[in-house]
């Protein structure tokens, strides 16, 4: 009876705040005209934001207020402004290539990464026979991905491929589930920077490392490596083979020339996993993130739940893709196929 | 890509990141507790085998130990019989004997009294000649009268008798 009381209010309040939510937002305020919606439009940028050293951040986000400060400033021309746009443009206000910054996001997978330490350490470092709760947790995520490679591997292979391949999974899946269960400090904790006389957030501390371009690419270099080496483990220098296949020429039949056509098909494919793989997963995070941004601008409040559930689901998807193509590429490799 | 973010040393940060958390995870937390499964699985099939043995074994020890009992009723039943055998055996080779020896005995009975009376008889008549001839040699040399006749009778009688008993 309670209970359903209980629920019947949060499910009261949810609807007030969703029509509330829809009227003070930047869709209902343009429908009713009242004026500036509750949230301001949020400023997208790629790039994660340098945290340490301070004046790498000052340098960054005061290129940024300035911008902003830029678009907001009346006195100038329009001539003045797009000028201004396009020099902002060739310089870059982001890390330069080789530029060394502990980035926000870099923050979040350190975070995450201590969280997996403590989670997996603390509940699989001293197993029981009869095992604890957090064990037992602990001994069905592993199964989970040990059948899983097994599946695709075979169960010698998959035994080995395991801890990598493991690894990443849990890597991408916490990443992305951490910045959800942890929402008020990826969303509310950062630097704050004076913007046209008004202080507000500039910088976020922490942001999930899945939509820094870095993270995904780390994640797709450990995968091609692995699978390679993999490859020449069980082909030796044969692997190449199937890359260079002059073989056929070189014994004087002109079907060789398809053979090495489809050998620098081959190639090309090999290396464009690393891309695929990286802008998959940085690009299913980042437009995780824009549509959590932009639901809290459009529908304040209780609209943007519904996204972090669909996000939940989003981060358990591609850290099973991660993982599931670097088995496919794996097994793959390590076929005793003749070409 | 720099506007996309870009950074070499993020990037190499990353894969130090990865490589710790490999590590680390293999060395702490797959290794012990996929060590600690497997022989979870290893002490189930044991204690699977183990009871499916111990199972076999009853059977094959109770199987045994019927054949033994079965062994022994036999061979109980065997002695039994054995037994009953060599007794009736012996009942009879007692009674053949027994009835033998009586046999025997009574022959023998048989025949002494035969002898006995054979003696007797021979004895008798031997007495009797004598007496008889004894009596006519007096009743000839005495010419008596009746009385002393009979006298003479009964002396020889008398006589005779006293022959038989003494013999």
């Amino acid at each position: 009876m309670t209970t359903k009381r209980v629920l019947l209010l949060i499910g009261g309040v949810s609807a007030v705040l969703l029509i509330v939510g829809f009227v003070i937002g930047a869709v209902g305020s343009q429908m009713f005209g009242l004026g500036d919606p509750f949230v301001k439009q949020p400023g997208i940028h790629l790039p994660p934001d340098p945290v340490f050293p301070a004046a790498v951040r000052e340098n960054v986000v005061g290129y940024r207020v300035a911008d902003k400060s830029d678009d907001h400033g009346e006195s100038q021309t329009e001539q003045a402004g797009s000028e201004a746009k396009d020099e902002s443009k060739e310089e870059h206000h982001g890390l330069g290539l080789m530029q060394f910054a502990v980035t926000n996001t870099m923050l979040s997978a350190w975070l995450t990464s201590i969280i997996m330490l403590v989670f997996f350490i603390g509940g699989a470092r001293k197993p029981k026979v009869i095992p604890t709760r957090l064990q037992a947790l602990i001994e069905m995520l592993f199964e989970l991905v040990l059948n899983f490679a097994s599946s695709i591997l075979g169960p010698e292979m998959g035994r080995r491929a395991f801890p990598v391949v493991a690894t990443i999974f849990f890597f991408v899946l916490f990443n992305a589930w951490i910045a959800i269960f942890l929402i008020p400090i990826y969303q509310a904790v950062g630097f704050g920077a004076n913007v046209g006389g008004e202080f507000k957030l500039a910088t976020h501390l922490v942001r999930p490392a899945g939509t820094d371009l870095n993270m995904p690419l780390a994640l797709a270099l450990v995968s091609f490596v692995f699978v390679e080496y993999w490859g020449f483990r069980a082909h030796r220098f044969g692997y190449l083979k199937k890359f260079f296949a002059f073989g056929d020429l070189l014994r004087g039949r002109p079907s060789g020339l398809i053979n090495i056509f489809v050998g620098f098909l081959e190639l090309i494919s090999e290396l464009v996993r690393i891309v695929s793989f990286t802008f998959r997963l940085f690009g299913n995070m980042t437009a995780g993130e824009i549509l959590v941004v932009m639901i809290t601008f459009l529908v304040p409040f209780v609209a943007t739940q519904f996204v972090f559930g669909l996000e939940l689901l989003v981060g358990l998807i591609q850290s099973v893709i991660f993982a599931g193509l670097t088995l496919v590429f794996l097994s793959v490799a390590v076929s005793h196929e003749e070409h | 890509m720099v506007e996309l973010g870009l950074n070499v040393p993020s990037l190499i940060s990353y894969l130090i990141n990865y490589i710790i958390l490999l590590v680390l995870l293999g060395a702490l937390a797959y290794r012990p507790l996929l060590n600690a499964l497997d022989s979870r699985v290893d002490s189930i099939r044991e204690s699977l085998e183990a009871a499916d043995r111990a199972r076999e074994e009853a059977a094959t020890s109770r199987s045994a130990i019927e054949e033994e009992l079965n062994e022994a009723r036999r061979e109980g039943q065997r002695l039994l019989d054995q037994a009953r055998e060599a007794a009736e055996r012996f009942r009879e080779e007692e009674m053949g004997r027994a009835r033998q020896s009586a046999e025997e005995f009574s022959e023998r009975a048989r025949a002494d009294i035969a002898r006995e009376r054979d003696a007797a008889i021979s004895e008798v008549r031997a007495a009797f000649g004598d007496l008889a001839i004894t009596a006519a040699e007096r009743i000839i040399r005495r010419s008596v009268d009746r009385q002393a006749h009979q006298e003479l009778i009964d002396q020889v009688l008398a006589e005779g008798e006293q022959a038989l008993r003494r013999n």
